[in-house]
């Protein structure tokens, strides 16, 4: 990375460690002014709202009242109550059902994309565009295909080929799958082009090594192709389950949870809580929640890591 | 080492210096509410401040929650002439209509945001949480001094006043739940529009008939936002049933899991599943509703008496369409639920602006019930801008003040009374039943998922969901 | 695969096929839905009703375009998004390049701490930041502001982006040092070393930074309904939901289609920022 070589590596080394010499008196002032919108941005609302969060999970706010510290309650009751255990079911099948949506055909879009010779900008573009539909715009769009009657625009494309009329987000069964195929829909294309791009950068040459060992062209993605993007696809797969544990626009906007809590998800859960009582909101609930949701997120992602350290060494 | 405190100084001088900055930019925000600058006081005003003398008026501005989101123009407009009328009653005084809405997701978070009005409506349920809460003023004197206080029907004040009888908000309008039904959709499927059904048996065959013929939903109940318990809570009361029992000694106990309210549920399961006379959509909320009933994908449903008005100025309902009958009251104890709305003043506001809001609530809210000269320029100004006049209300005074007003407009009235004389001729020989006293709102939010998995799932368990919502709202109930 | 592959005829006629497949379930999949949003932008509400599929059975219907435009009152809720991305997208780029030059070039002592403490937030789901952020924005402290229905309630915590930051600083950080030297020799201050050297050294990564800012506020849904009640201040993604139960159907589709207009105009132009590895960093942020 550095081009200066030679004479005084350890001048060298220290003046890098250092950054560029900065003179006290006279630099010090213009530095901590440049460091100034950092902190305080950074300061306000990033951590200091971070240890309130951890302030309000063990007091009891709403706002009107001070708040009074009660310890580990909150947390106690979140667990007691019926809605955690269903949101926590409910997250963990949108994960579930996001991942079978979600994950193979992404990679199979990308490895097919990838031989493409001509053109592959039309096939990426086709692929990125739900991607920049907002996220509101889409829902709110998809909510309309899914109406249930005869006449719902999938019913009606699904009537063509002899399907009947399907509840969609009318059913309690339905409404997770339904919600997930979207949010599928949405974010698929992103995913794409992170495997497009990891596929293409597969040095050619392993390939030609491969063929010369005669190897067909199963063998050829199997023994390279697959060993040689694992990292990346080890990376989305942790991404994609961290994001869909915090999946809250899609079951808000298309079913506020509903049919009967079926789509139910943690972070709605933390939402109701602060924010769905008209006397005003459980924020220490609330705060408490969130927190064991990052918990949890944390422990998961170091064990996802620590497990899969010696599969996605060696790239 | 010495630069690190030699730099702290300069490190205090930046911040200070940038915050100041900040300060400067930022300090030009205003927003339409109060300065907060003004110390709340749930102290009881003197009633000097409130009669100060004509001549002293400080100029003053008021923000009032008067204007539903995505009303019509004409809507808009007919307010506005109201307003001014009021500036001229009142010359010191400005109002600044805002849009407001009380739903339960959403004002919570207006209320923990402080952005709401200075004068903004609720309904009953929350008038005594709000009042526990120290949320809205006390305007026991100033509304006593206008002179009617003591003519309003008690148990509707009674929404509004503290455990001593104090009054914090002014109940503005009363409803009764009824069965609202589609003449046109009735007259399609061969039923007669003037002969709507008066047994809850009657509404189910109704129902079918209405499915069979014409394709739409016979009955549709809501489901979301709290307006399903809501709605489960009417229809229990219609079948002698309650949701809460108060005891001699003043202890509550939830009785969600009551003998009526399982017998509603069932009934709407059979018309869910066995005559699938309840069409496609079970997602409705108040708005949604009131929607798909204009736009003619619902031929009876349960709701307020007062829908009219809404659905002509934000849903284009054709007048033809709307028919309006008394919900069947079936067994002893059965009544009709009776709700309405407070208009309650903010906490955020000078002891001036009191006084304003509590003259707006008595001009835009209440001149019309008991004046001739209040209640005639009010339907002036509604029909000069196409709105609707004299749609059915339960009286908040008493029965014979509501005739008196309703003859004072009785030229400008320009509804189809016709249409809903099922429902005013019979209305007041039904008993009136008061929603659920404790944690209303949180009751019907309990009631909610219930109704949906009937809707939605055709092996609920009916007795298994009711007795885990009796439990989540008697939770509540107990929590100190 | 290789020309030795495509050499096989089953091989070629497969891959053909494969990729022919691939471009239609792309063409369907991605670009259908946007399609029917626009014919049914312009379709009269009862026909999308009762025939959603039909191509204009009984003509077109631009005034529903131009209703959503006038009477919905779309253009405000647009100018109001565009403004909320602007500035968005100027506290992201003020914090981002003066943090990532502190903490890539000067580097103080203190900076690795610093830096660390950036990247702590990035393991902090943004959820946990929701309730008390927004109690932060009701009352600031030290201040005691309330920024509710003020747009910096939206811009100031969107800089507080620890992604931008560490984009930043590892493209600064890679900037060739020997022409910081020179400048320092030439005695420029630290002000002059961002001005003049690094920032017309950085535009890629600006731009990729902005690019992304942009689009992450026209996204944005949770965040500006709960702090801008204000009907007049709210951008698009917080008012197409609320004006769907009170506006006819076809108006709002237009109103949607509307909405979309401006993101896939600039994903069309800058295709190449999302598309290429570059996009990576914004697509994970995004």
């Amino acid at each position: 990375m550095s081009t200066i070589t030679g004479a005084a590596p350890a001048a060298e080394t220290a003046v890098r460690r250092r950054g560029i010499r900065v003179r006290i008196s006279r630099d010090g002032l213009a530095t901590l002014l440049f460091l100034v919108p950092l902190l305080v941005v950074f300061g306000l609302f990033a951590w200091f709202p971070i240890l309130r969060a951890f302030v309000m999970s063990v007091q009891e706010t709403n706002l009107v009242s001070e708040p009074t510290f009660v310890g580990l309650d909150n947390f106690a009751r979140v667990l007691a109550d019926p809605q955690f255990g269903i949101a926590v079911r409910n997250t963990a099948w949108f994960a579930f059902l996001a991942l079978v949506f979600g994950y193979p055909i992404p990679i199979i879009l990308a490895v097919l994309m990838s031989e493409v010779r001509r053109g592959r900008g039309v096939f990426s573009a086709l692929a990125y565009l739900p991607v920049v539909i907002p996220p509101v715009v889409a829902v709110l769009l998809w909510r309309f295909f899914y109406q249930a009657s005869p006449t719902g625009v999938f019913n009606t494309i699904l009537g063509w080929f002899g399907l009947g009329p399907f509840p969609w987000l009318q059913d309690s069964t339905f409404a997770m799958p339904a919600i997930v195929l979207e949010a599928t829909w949405a974010a698929a294309g992103g995913t794409v082009i992170i495997y497009l791009a990891a596929l293409l950068g597969v040095r050619p040459d392993l390939y030609d090594a491969a063929e010369v060992d005669g190897a067909s062209i199963w063998q050829k993605i199997r023994y390279v192709t697959l060993p040689q993007i694992r990292t990346v696809l080890f990376v989305t797969l942790i991404l994609q389950l961290i994001a869909t544990a915090q999946v809250f626009t899609e079951p808000l906007l298309f079913t506020a949870g509903g049919p009967a809590n079926s789509t139910l998800t943690v972070l709605l859960l933390i939402y109701r809580y602060a924010f769905q009582n008209s006397l005003g909101g459980d924020y220490g609930s609330a705060a408490a929640l969130s927190l064991m949701l990052a918990a949890f997120l944390s422990i998961f992602t170091v064990a996802y890591f620590w497990l899969t350290r010696r599969w996605g060494s060696d790239s | 080492m010495r630069s690190r405190t030699r730099r702290l100084p300069w490190v205090v001088a930046a911040l200070a210096v940038i915050t100041a900055t900040i300060v400067a930019a930022c300090g030009g925000t205003t927003t339409s509410n109060a300065p907060s600058a003004a110390a709340p006081s749930a102290a009881a005003p003197s009633a000097a401040a409130a009669s100060a003398p004509a001549a002293q008026h400080e100029p003053v501005t008021i923000s009032v929650g008067a204007l539903r989101p995505g009303v019509t123009q004409d809507a808009a407009d007919a307010l506005f002439q109201q307003i001014e009328e009021f500036e001229a009653k009142y010359p010191w005084i400005k109002v600044e209509p805002e849009e407001y809405n009380w739903t339960a997701p959403t004002f919570t978070a207006a209320l923990a945001a402080g952005t709401l009005p200075d004068v903004f409506t609720i309904p009953f349920t929350d008038g005594k949480g709000l009042i526990a809460q120290h949320q809205i003023v006390n305007i026991d004197a100033r509304v006593r001094a206008l002179g009617y206080a003591d003519k309003f029907n008690a148990t509707v004040l009674a929404n509004g006043q503290d455990q001593g009888g104090a009054i914090y908000a002014v109940p503005t309008a009363a409803y009764g739940m009824s069965l609202t039904y589609n003449r046109s959709l009735f007259t399609q499927a061969g039923l007669d529009p003037n002969s709507p059904p008066t047994t809850w048996d009657q509404v189910r065959t109704a129902a079918k008939t209405i499915a069979q013929k014409t394709g739409v939903a016979g009955f549709s109940t809501m489901a979301t936002e709290n307006t399903g318990g809501w709605q489960l809570t009417t229809q229990t009361y219609a079948l002698g049933g309650r949701m809460e029992q108060v005891g001699a000694d003043g202890k509550i106990t939830a009785t969600l899991d009551n003998p009526a309210t399982k017998s509603v549920l069932q009934r709407l399961k059979a018309m869910r599943w066995d005559d699938k006379s309840m069409g496609s959509t079970f997602d409705y909320a108040w708005g949604t509703m009131n929607q798909a009933f204009a736009a003619g994908q619902v031929g009876m449903f349960t709701g307020g008496s007062d829908l009219y008005t809404w659905m002509i100025q934000n849903a284009a309902l054709k007048p033809d369409d709307y028919g309006i009958t008394v919900i069947p009251l079936d067994g002893s104890d059965s009544g009709v639920l009776g709700g309405g709305t407070l208009a309650a003043v903010n906490v955020v506001t000078t002891e001036a602006e009191r006084d304003a809001a509590v003259d707006w609530i008595d001009f835009y809210y209440i001149q019309k019930l008991i004046s001739q000269d209040g209640a005639v320029a009010d339907a002036k100004a509604l029909t000069a801008n196409k709105q609707p006049v004299g749609v059915p209300a339960l009286p908040i005074f008493d029965k014979a003040t509501y005739d008196e007003s309703q003859t004072w407009i009785k030229d400008y009235i320009n509804v189809p009374t016709a249409q809903m004389t099922p429902f005013t001729s019979k209305i007041f020989d039904q008993p009136l039943v008061n929603e659920p006293a404790a944690h209303t709102q949180e009751l019907y939010a309990a009631l909610d998922p219930v109704v949906q998995a009937v809707l939605t799932d055709q092996k609920a368990d009916i007795d298994a969901l009711l007795t885990a919502a009796n439990k989540q709202v008697q939770a509540l109930i107990d929590k100190p | 695969m290789s020309t030795a592959d495509y050499r096989q005829r089953n091989v070629r006629w497969t891959m053909h096929g494969l990729k022919l497949g691939t471009l239609l379930f792309l063409l369907i999949v991605g670009l259908g839905p946007l399609l029917w949003m626009a014919k049914s932008a312009i379709t009269p509400t009862q026909d999308t009703l009762r025939t959603p599929m039909a191509l204009w059975p009984n003509g077109f219907d631009l005034s529903q375009l131009a209703t959503a435009w006038t009477r919905v009152h779309i253009d405000r809720y647009l100018f109001n998004t565009i403004w909320l991305a602007l500035g968005s997208w100027a506290v992201q780029l003020v914090v981002a390049t003066t943090g990532g030059f502190v903490l890539g070039v000067l580097r103080p002592p203190g900076s690795r701490v610093l830096t660390a403490l950036v990247i702590a937030t990035l393991f902090v789901p943004p959820i946990v930041l929701l309730v008390p952020l927004y109690l932060t924005i009701v009352d600031v402290p030290l201040v005691h502001w309330r920024l509710i229905d003020n747009y910096w309630a939206v811009w100031l915590p969107a800089g507080a982006s620890a992604l931008n930051v560490l984009l930043m600083q590892r493209f600064f950080s890679n900037l060739p040092r020997e022409i910081f030297e020179a400048a320092r020799v030439d005695g420029a201050g630290p002000a002059r070393l961002f001005w003049s050297i690094v920032l017309p050294m950085s535009r890629p990564i600006i731009g990729v930074v902005s690019v992304f800012a942009v689009i992450a506020t026209w996204k944005d849904y949770l965040w500006p309904f709960l702090v801008i009640r204000n009907q007049n201040l709210q951008p698009l993604s917080v008012r197409l939901p609320i004006m769907e139960a009170t506006t006819d159907l076809g108006v709002f589709i237009a109103a949607l289609a509307l909405s979309s207009l401006i993101p896939i105009t600039l994903f069309l132009i800058f295709q190449r920022l999302f598309l290429t590895g570059e996009g990576v960093g914004g697509a994970l942020k995004g």
